[in-house]
């Protein structure tokens, strides 16, 4: 965990591969160190904080992190180590056997207190106003190590130093003159995002952390640099002067915006969100969120549904009404028309008000449940599991050598899983590979042109990149979900079966490493995927259902074109959107703050969101209003409370229920064979993706369709491409 | 020597009756405003208010007003506008007309009366923004 | 100690609150049903309450019903004890009207049990 070689990360630049692992494979030897006279056995190369942190010392530090390299450059963590003349900096020093490290020695804390006060001189005394207060490092740390008194005169003199503030963005808020140089967003930028955008100018009391030329600091994961400012001098901009961390209630929750689930921690204060933290959860996001899932929170209040409504036939216009009326009016068509039902959910949708509507529509005999996205169901289908999940998971990413990106840009289909792909390639050596289009994925890969008709090539052998594919020994395939939505996608899902097949058998890969990912975007799918519904909404085009449910559909797979005049559309959902503007029936639902439910991701991980709020208005929990609605039909569910619903969320998928655990998926051999009976060919149209600009990023679902930060984004996104210095850059 | 055997009383009977416009006005304005009183008409405001003084009535009744006769039984003391307020409640001795040290300027506003409890009363609204927008669904075409 | 703990008998003694036995016990709940009763017409009175004196006992011998079923000597004191305190505030006037409309519950709305109705109140 030392410095490593960055020169990977680094744009167009070759490298000769050094043999980083090389080391790994000689049996390490522990070395014994006493910390504050406890003695620890570590290996070589630890640095004496992480051999503090063993004994359960914590070294104060400010420049250095975990998830970064190690700069060394605060000084804040000098030690004392016995017979060293000079305390040393114990992020960047290895510790060496038989050293006696002091962490609370007179010469430490005097250490500690002399740097203390060097970056005290510079820091003003901000802290009533300033919005790190309470979770800042330096008014900690200052606390708990910095001189008791001050000896600074100077101010009647030369003053403080002050720097300009910047323009880095419409996210993230800069008072430079907090800086303490700790260089953790430079490193950030270049290390994890990829956008060597921040730097440093002017030495000694004249450097300056900043883009140089005035530039925006873009990116889809720009908001760690927030939680990673030990001090207030990046902060969130649309938090700004809003809350102190301590009036806030914290809620842990999962995020909707992607199919990653990162893990987050929504601060809540009087019926608001006021702002979205990542979690730590290494199996899945790490530390960071994305920015689509950290600012999208004022979406929640925008556009939201919060009272039933009914459509006036007089007028045909929306009036808002009570639940009884919604739901009987409701309740009258639905069993009116019969078994003519059909139901598409969304991209929103929680587990249990997918089971739910699956069981209703189920007890009226009707079959027709879809999903908003296609997904090929021939061949299994979705009836094996690791047809549509990234097998490999997201963290397996570090294990791979070779990643074959098929028609994805996970840069912005899924961000994190982006930078684990990019974490892989500076670290693990990983190589990727591209089919599709030459999007910036801010790390080098080779292109193998954007045809489907690669695929085949590969298959046969007969494309230059096959042997490198072959000789690789982990090797993972990963499919945008959106190429198996295009008509020939059973085809392709079966192409790619097969090569995902013809690897594992080659016998030089791990029995339980499997080769196909399948790499989604929607937070919903592989619920309701596993709860049986139908993907695609094929079916509901082709006979159109007399009374048509949609659960947070809002992505235009159906409209009003498709449907003859006489389809009685009830609409259930959070946001006033697509879906909303042509139902005769709304039935206001909650967001995701505002349930405790079951999503599940693109590995096939169920987590549960915890309700930070409640729904607004008249709003209700998404399967409490079709249990209520059943039960007005007269087909009443079984379920009547959240543990009831998710005995039944068992019965129908066991895996729905083991929060935090990402079930393994098997039978890949028995997929690939039963994709062998697909017909069809696959055409030679080129993949396409939809997203590939940081402004098509913003804006994806209904909540962040309705958040003004997001849209805030979208214009600094598009005016920083449109600029001709620097635009072009990012793309 | 009237005052002894009371016919002044008599006397000022008379007079109010003569004052309130005989015997049918009398009656109209005991039934209007329960009281009959005899004064000098010492102004009268825009509004068609009518302002008496009778310093033979002890202090605190000295001064009155006749409300305009188009407000008939709805009558109320907001009506009386902010200059003659003073003069009625004895804060001063000056009549608005004569008092040398009254403003007057173009940009003072019209005297309002109190409106509470019909349709046009004063209702107070948050000004706060609302912390749930809700969404507005489309006019229908 | 062991022969000792043989002996004892096995009835406990209980020491009594104000009753030795029921007779006395139910004499003392008739005593305060009676005080009760003579009450009311100045309670309808005193307190003005939408309720006639009819009304009135006949919710003095519901409240008095309620507690049908005890059989237990020291909670039947108990219960006459507390009945006693709640007449003395009463004939004080130490309560008030709303104290008095509380023994008809007309406001009292119980929380739903179903699911339909607790899901249109908006409880949980």
């Amino acid at each position: 965990m030392f410095r490593v070689p960055l020169t990977r990360g680094l744009p167009s630049v070759k490298v000769v591969h050094s043999s980083l692992r090389a080391t790994a494979t000689q049996a390490p030897q522990k070395i014994d160190v006493y910390i504050d006279d406890k003695k620890v056995m570590v290996e070589p190369g630890t640095t004496v904080l992480q051999a503090a942190a063993l004994a359960g010392v914590e070294i104060p530090r400010f420049c250095y992190h975990e998830r970064l390299s190690v700069a060394g450059n605060c000084r804040m963590c000098l030690v004392e180590v016995e017979k060293s003349p000079k305390p040393v900096a114990a992020c960047a020093m290895p510790v060496m056997k038989g050293w006696r490290i002091k962490t609370n020695s007179d010469m430490t804390r005097k250490a500690r207190e002399g740097v203390m006060e060097f970056l005290l001189v510079n820091h003003p005394l901000d802290c009533p106003i300033c919005d790190q207060g309470g979770e800042c490092d330096l008014q900690d740390q200052s606390m708990a190590f910095g001189s008791d008194r001050s000896r600074f005169t100077d101010i009647d003199f030369t003053g403080k130093r002050a720097v300009e503030d910047k323009d880095i963005g419409p996210l993230i808020k800069t008072i430079m003159t907090r800086c303490i140089h700790c260089t953790r967003c430079i490193r950030f930028a270049s290390e994890v995002a990829g956008i060597d955008d921040l730097g440093t100018t002017g030495r000694g009391s004249d450097m300056q952390v900043g883009t140089y030329v005035e530039k925006m600091f873009l990116s889809e994961l720009s908001g760690n640099i927030i939680d990673l400012c030990p001090v207030g001098a990046l902060t969130s901009k649309p938090y700004a002067f809003t809350a102190r961390p301590w009036e806030t209630r914290k809620t842990e929750s999962i995020d909707v915006h992607d199919a990653i689930g990162s893990n987050i921690v929504l601060s809540t204060r009087s019926g608001e969100v006021l702002r979205v933290l990542p979690r730590v959860n290494d199996e899945v996001n790490e530390e960071w969120l994305s920015d689509k899932a950290r600012f999208s929170y004022d979406g929640l209040k925008r556009q939201r549904l919060i009272t039933p409504m009914i459509k006036e036939p007089k007028t045909g216009e929306l009036i808002p009404v009570e639940w009884e009326d919604a739901l009987v009016i409701a309740g009258m068509k639905i069993k009116e028309a019969g078994r003519s039902v059909a139901g598409i959910a969304g991209g929103l949708v929680d587990a249990e008000a997918l089971i739910a509507l699956k069981d209703l529509l189920n007890s009226l005999g009707s079959e027709a449940v879809c999903t908003e996205h296609t997904y090929p169901m021939e061949g299994c289908g979705t009836d094996l599991r690791s047809n549509y999940l990234l097998n490999n998971r997201i963290a397996g990413v570090e294990e791979a050598d070779l990643a074959l990106l098929v028609g994805t840009n996970p840069r912005f289909e899924a961000p994190l899983f982006n930078s684990r792909i990019r974490k892989a390639f500076i670290h693990n050596e990983l190589n990727v590979a591209v089919i599709g289009p030459p999007v910036n994925l801010t790390y080098d890969y080779e292109h193998l042109g954007d045809s489907p008709n690669v695929l085949h090539e590969l298959l046969y052998g007969s494309h230059p990149f096959t042997s490198t594919l072959m000789a690789a020994k982990h090797p993972m395939i990963v499919v945008g979900a959106s190429q198996l939505e295009r008509t020939d996608g059973a085809s392709l899902l079966a192409q790619l079966q097969q090569l995902a097949t013809t690897l594992m058998l080659r016998g030089n890969i791990d029995h339980n490493w499997k080769v196909l990912n399948i790499l989604h975007s929607i937070a919903s799918q592989v619920a309701a995927l596993d709860l049986g519904y139908k993907a695609g909404v094929s079916e509901i085009r082709n006979a159109p259902p007399k009374v048509l449910f949609m659960l947070g559909a809002d992505e235009g797979a159906i409209t009003k074109e498709d449907l003859p005049d006489h389809t009685f559309i009830i609409y259930q959902g959070h946001h006033g959107d697509a879906g909303a503007a042509m139902a005769d029936v709304i039935l206001p639902g909650a967001a995701y703050t505002e349930k405790q439910a079951t999503y599940v991701n693109t590995e096939g991980r169920s987590q549960q969101t915890l309700a930070a709020l409640t729904p607004p208005g008249m709003a209700r929990e998404d399967w409490k209003i079709i249990r209520a609605l059943s039960e007005i039909i007269g087909n009443k569910l079984r379920y009547d409370n959240l543990n009831q619903i998710r005995v039944r969320l068992e019965e129908v998928s066991p895996n729905l229920t083991r929060y935090g655990y990402a079930e393994e998926a098997n039978f890949t051999a028995q997929a690939s064979e039963l994709a062998k009976n697909v017909k069809g060919n696959t055409s030679s149209d080129p993949f396409d993706v939809k997203l590939k600009r940081l402004e098509d990023f913003f804006m994806t679902d209904s909540i962040s369709r309705a958040s003004s930060i997001m849209a805030k984004c979208v214009q600094a996104a598009k005016k920083h491409r449109e600029n001709k210095y620097f635009g072009s850059q990012n793309e | 020597m009237d005052k002894f055997i009371g016919l002044d009383k008599l006397a000022r009977f008379f007079a109010i009756i003569k004052q309130n416009g005989g015997i049918t006005g009398s009656l109209f304005k005991l039934f209007r405003q329960d009281d009959l009183k005899v004064g000098t008409l010492v102004g009268e405001d825009k509004y068609g208010n009518k302002y008496y003084e009778n310093k033979m009535y002890f202090y605190g009744r000295s001064r009155w007003v006749e409300y305009a006769d188009h407000y008939f039984l709805d009558y109320d003391g907001s009506q009386v506008p902010a200059e003659w307020f003073g003069w009625l409640h004895y804060k001063t001795d000056y009549l608005p007309h004569q008092d040398p040290g009254r403003p007057k300027y173009n940009w003072m506003s019209d005297h309002k009366e109190n409106m509470s409890g019909t349709s046009r009363q004063y209702v107070p609204y948050s000004t706060t923004p609302p912390k749930i927008h809700s969404w507005v669904p489309p006019k229908a075409k | 100690m062991a022969s000792r703990r043989i002996a004892t008998p096995l009835s406990r003694q209980v020491k009594p609150l104000l009753s030795l036995d029921r007779s006395e016990a139910r004499k003392r709940v008739l005593d305060l049903y009676k005080a009760w009763w003579r009450q009311v017409p100045y309670i309808v009175m005193e307190f003005d309450i939408p309720k006639s004196i009819e009304q009135c006992r006949q919710k003095l011998r519901e409240e008095f019903k309620k507690n049908q079923h005890i059989t237990d000597i020291r909670v039947i004191d108990m219960l006459v004890i507390k009945g006693q305190m709640e007449l003395k505030e009463t004939v004080h006037i130490w309560k008030q009207k709303g104290h008095i409309m509380n023994y008809w519950k007309e406001t009292h709305e119980p929380k739903p049990t179903d699911f339909l109705s607790s899901f249109f109140s908006g409880k949980n």
